[in-house]
């Protein structure tokens, strides 16, 4: 049987972004923006920059690989 | 000899409409005798329109400005001064003036997220829990199911 993956872009990769970048304070509306269809990481990713002025938190750099404009 | 025809040096009389019906004027419609009524009926009429006189016509938008536009009040903004009610833009913030989250109402300073978050650990907590343990699963996302599940 094979193990799961850890997949950028998933619902659980946008809630580890969300609540990293929000705060754990703010889960439940981590989870909301969360299950938003974005329609890649790059865009969810200038959402949270926009509404934070913050870079994205979350993650590590063997699975997240910042790509914008590239 | 002939009478009517063609004759355009005759007097045209067709211009200065009255908008009342050439019965009105800059101070209303006068005061009119209705006849034919029953004996009494007229002067009775005659009574009621001096009694209260008549609507005048509201001014129009030439009679504002004399070229037809209509004079509107300049727009406000948001972070206008509207009558001094609201005189600091941080009014209600926790930051900046004096007048702070207490002079908010209830409901709007009301703290809800704790309650929100318990809702979304109750419902989420074991689907996020099986997430954590995926390869690669980064560690930011096992810390925040960490303190989900010590909620």
């Amino acid at each position: 049987m094979s193990e799961a993956a850890w997949l950028p872009g998933s619902v659980f990769d946008n809630i580890d972004k969300f609540a990293s970048s929000l705060g754990y304070q703010n889960a439940a509306i981590a989870m909301e923006l969360s299950m938003v269809s974005w329609k890649s990481p790059e865009e969810r990713d200038a959402f949270i920059m926009a509404i934070t002025g913050e870079d994205v938190k979350g993650g590590t750099e063997k699975n997240y690989i910042k790509n914008f404009g590239g | 000899m002939p009478k009517g025809g063609y004759r355009p040096t005759a007097p045209q009389n067709n211009t200065g409409v009255s908008s009342t019906g050439g019965a009105g004027s800059k101070d209303g419609q006068p005061n009119r005798y209705i006849s034919g009524g029953k004996y009494g009926e007229g002067k009775a009429l005659m009574e009621q329109q001096q009694g209260a006189s008549m609507a005048q016509q509201a001014p129009t938008a030439d009679v504002l400005t004399g070229r037809g536009e209509r004079v509107l009040p300049p727009l406000e903004t948001l972070t206008d001064n509207i009558g001094g009610k609201y005189s600091d833009i941080t009014d209600g913030a926790s930051v900046g003036s004096p007048i702070g989250p207490e002079a908010l109402p209830k409901n709007i300073s009301a703290n809800t997220r704790p309650d929100e978050n318990k809702v979304i650990i109750t419902r989420y907590l074991p689907d996020l829990v099986q997430a954590a343990s995926y390869k690669n699963a980064p560690d930011s996302f096992k810390r925040f199911v960490n303190y989900l599940a010590g909620q």
